[in-house]
């Protein structure tokens, strides 16, 4: 009887689905008290027609942190967002936020979030400081309120002096800062960013990651969705990855990435010889080598710890290793690999 | 310190309602194509006032004093489509094709509270329009027409033009909540009414006055009635109702006569002049009270369609 030994690819894509199972479990295994979260998604799903945008959602999102939800275009985010927000209705399932849940048209459950849209768009006809007074008036905030909190964020995001402007003259990245002020007008325990940095330039991107910051250290719970991993990455403490409306990691970023395990290694040999690099290739789940002088970097598809095989393949070739160091997967290692996996296919 | 959201009192239904009114009349007030709307309608009763005195300049004829003109200007349906396309034309859909819908609707206010909101905002910028407007009229034809009479009439006039004009406003409503597109909203507005002006007077030259013609937005059914040696034309449809309001408060026990155009007659004897037949009589009370009621339905109707479209509306902008 003739038995197939399974290809590498295969092998890649065993791996993989171990990978995902195992995040998908600790995500949907790990429960705290309802009350710690500022988000909680049953089950939640949203077709559009025929399309499949969100498909039994269960995220949980816990309170006082800084929440990236990653995914690329069509992962189902804007649409898992608008829900949250009550502005969609799902097709099954529920939303919760603070333990309460939120309704389409439920006015009242949106008193205690703040949310700015992607490439958000305000009323032309009025000026920076009459659009967040208007929507001051909206929660109910009185005039001694709108006229402390309205100059305060203002400044905070960087508008000061233009704010008796017409928002037809803002630039898109000033539109951008007027959306993120509007979001935090009513001073709400949760706020909902969708894609925050979009049309800003470095400055600009930099300034809105310290507030984000900033506002988090004042116990507002902030969830985000981005394009940008070196933002999220840097900003976030939990980070959910989603594609095609399904979670394929949620936890703290460090338990991702350890799960993940090495992504690269460097490895500096003595002499670095087409032996030593051919044998390493060799290895498998070794996806890719490159050299940088005598360090030979190596990069690995398995959160596996492979280095003992490695280190053989490069000795029996010949090499002698001086120094061996591994470098933990970055957002970015993660996320590609997630979601290119979760397509069926190779890491690039 | 600012307050905390979860601190805060909820905000009561009236601060949230004119909250929106606020909102509302900003972008109302701002709106360079509401500005040009109403210059042009006063520029047309400005010409409707001065062609008598041109006219009077040129021929050296004076101008015969009518002491009823103001009361019985009574608005056009022209008049009615602009300022309703003017005030309404992008209120639902410019939200939903700017985006601007999509911060609007995650704040702490009802879609129904934002479509009243809305509504309540073009009644209060349609009254005041209407209200400068007559007042206008009224102080232009003192000059040109003599001292004018039954001017305690006058907020029957303003309420008659509001309850006209809202039929097109919520057939706009409708058109924009449904269609999400400022153009296709434009389209069918404009639409129907060239179809209505164009269908009306075609029913009327083959079938007469029709009374049925009284249940479509329009002119109506055309009649008269004679008071003394005047002979006072009526029509008697929904962009007539103010006129036919003043008509009942000033001749409540008249009656109006429908005639119908005797075709057979005018293409037998182009010289002769039509022979006509009474059709049907109708109060000036019973005329008032179906235009009123027939505005109210088209008006009722076109606004629920619009706030049940708007409710169930998805944001996908």
């Amino acid at each position: 009887m003739l038995i197939r030994r399974p290809s590498q690819r295969q092998k890649e894509t065993f791996e993989n689905s171990k990978l995902i199972t195992k995040l998908q479990q600790k995500t949907t295994n790990e429960e705290a008290p309802a009350l710690d979260y500022a988000i909680e998604t049953t089950n939640l799903k949203k077709c559009f027609d025929s399309l499949l945008a969100v498909n039994n959602l269960n995220l949980k999102v816990q309170k006082n942190t800084i929440h990236g939800f990653l995914g690329p275009n069509g992962a189902g985010k804007t649409t898992t967002i608008k829900m949250i927000v009550g502005l969609l209705k799902p097709t099954s399932g529920s939303v919760k936020v603070f333990d309460k849940e939120v309704h389409v048209d439920d006015a009242d459950s949106r008193l205690n979030i703040g949310y700015m849209s992607e490439l958000p768009k305000f009323p032309k006809h009025l000026k920076g400081a009459e659009l967040l007074d208007v929507y001051g008036r909206m929660y109910g905030m009185s005039q001694q309120e709108r006229d402390q909190q309205i100059p305060r964020l203002i400044d905070l995001v960087g508008l000061k002096g233009r704010e008796n402007d017409l928002i037809a003259k803002y630039s898109k990245g000033m539109q951008q800062r007027i959306g993120i002020a509007q979001a935090l007008l009513s001073t709400p325990e949760l706020v909902v960013l969708d894609e925050p940095s979009t049309g800003l330039d470095p400055v600009g991107m930099m300034e809105v990651r310290e507030l984000v910051k900033t506002i988090s250290k004042e116990g507002i719970t902030v969830f985000l969705s981005s394009h940008l991993l070196f933002e999220v990455e840097q900003i976030c403490d939990h980070v959910t990855i989603v594609n095609q409306g399904q979670i394929l990691a949620s936890d703290t970023l460090q338990n991702v990435a350890n799960q993940l395990g090495p992504a690269l290694m460097h490895i500096e040999l003595v002499e670095l010889t087409a032996e030593v690099i051919a044998a390493v290739k060799k290895v498998p789940n070794v996806v890719g080598t490159w050299k940088t002088g005598s360090t030979l970097m190596v990069q690995v598809n398995t959160y596996s710890d492979i280095r003992a095989q490695i280190s053989q393949a490069a000795t029996s070739a010949g090499g002698v290793i001086i120094g061996m160091s591994q470098k933990n997967a970055g957002l970015e290692d993660i996320f590609i690999q997630l979601v290119t996996k979760d397509h069926g296919g190779n890491p690039k | 310190m600012t307050m905390r959201a979860q601190n805060r009192r909820r905000p009561s239904w009236f601060t949230r309602f004119w909250a929106i009114v606020r909102y509302e009349m900003l972008w109302n007030i701002r709106k360079k194509k509401f500005i040009g709307i109403l210059i042009i309608v006063f520029a047309i009763a400005t010409l409707v006032l001065l062609i008598p005195v041109i006219g009077s300049r040129t021929t050296n004829v004076g101008i015969t004093k009518n002491p009823d003109y103001a009361i019985t200007f009574g608005g056009n349906a022209f008049v009615f489509l602009l300022l309703a396309i003017g005030t309404s034309v992008n209120t639902f859909s410019s939200e939903f094709e700017s985006g601007t819908i999509v911060p609007l609707v995650s704040k702490p206010v009802s879609r129904s509270m934002i479509f009243m909101g809305k509504l309540f905002t073009t009644f209060m910028l349609l009254l005041l329009s209407y209200t400068i407007l007559y007042g206008y009229i009224t102080l232009a034809s003192l000059g040109v027409y003599g001292p004018q009479s039954h001017l305690q009439y006058m907020p029957l006039i303003v309420l008659g033009s509001l309850l006209s004009t809202f039929i097109w406003v919520g057939l706009l409503f409708a058109a924009g909540c449904l269609t999400k597109n400022t153009m296709v909203t434009i389209i069918a507005a404009i639409g129907l009414f060239l179809a209505l002006l164009i269908a009306g007077p075609i029913i009327t030259v083959f079938s007469g006055p029709s009374q049925s013609l009284n249940y479509l937005p329009g002119t109506g059914a055309t009649g008269s009635f004679i008071i003394g040696t005047n002979v006072t034309s009526v029509s008697a449809g929904t962009d007539n109702i103010g006129t036919n309001l003043v008509n009942y408060a000033l001749y409540p026990s008249t009656y109006v006569d429908f005639y119908k155009t005797n075709l057979t007659a005018i293409t037998q004897n182009e010289t002769a002049l039509p022979d006509a037949g009474l059709l049907y009589t109708q109060s000036t009370g019973s005329i008032a009270a179906t235009g009123v009621i027939v505005g109210l339905a088209y008006t009722a109707g076109f606004l629920l369609v619009a706030w049940v479209a708007f409710k169930r509306s998805q944001i996908m902008e």
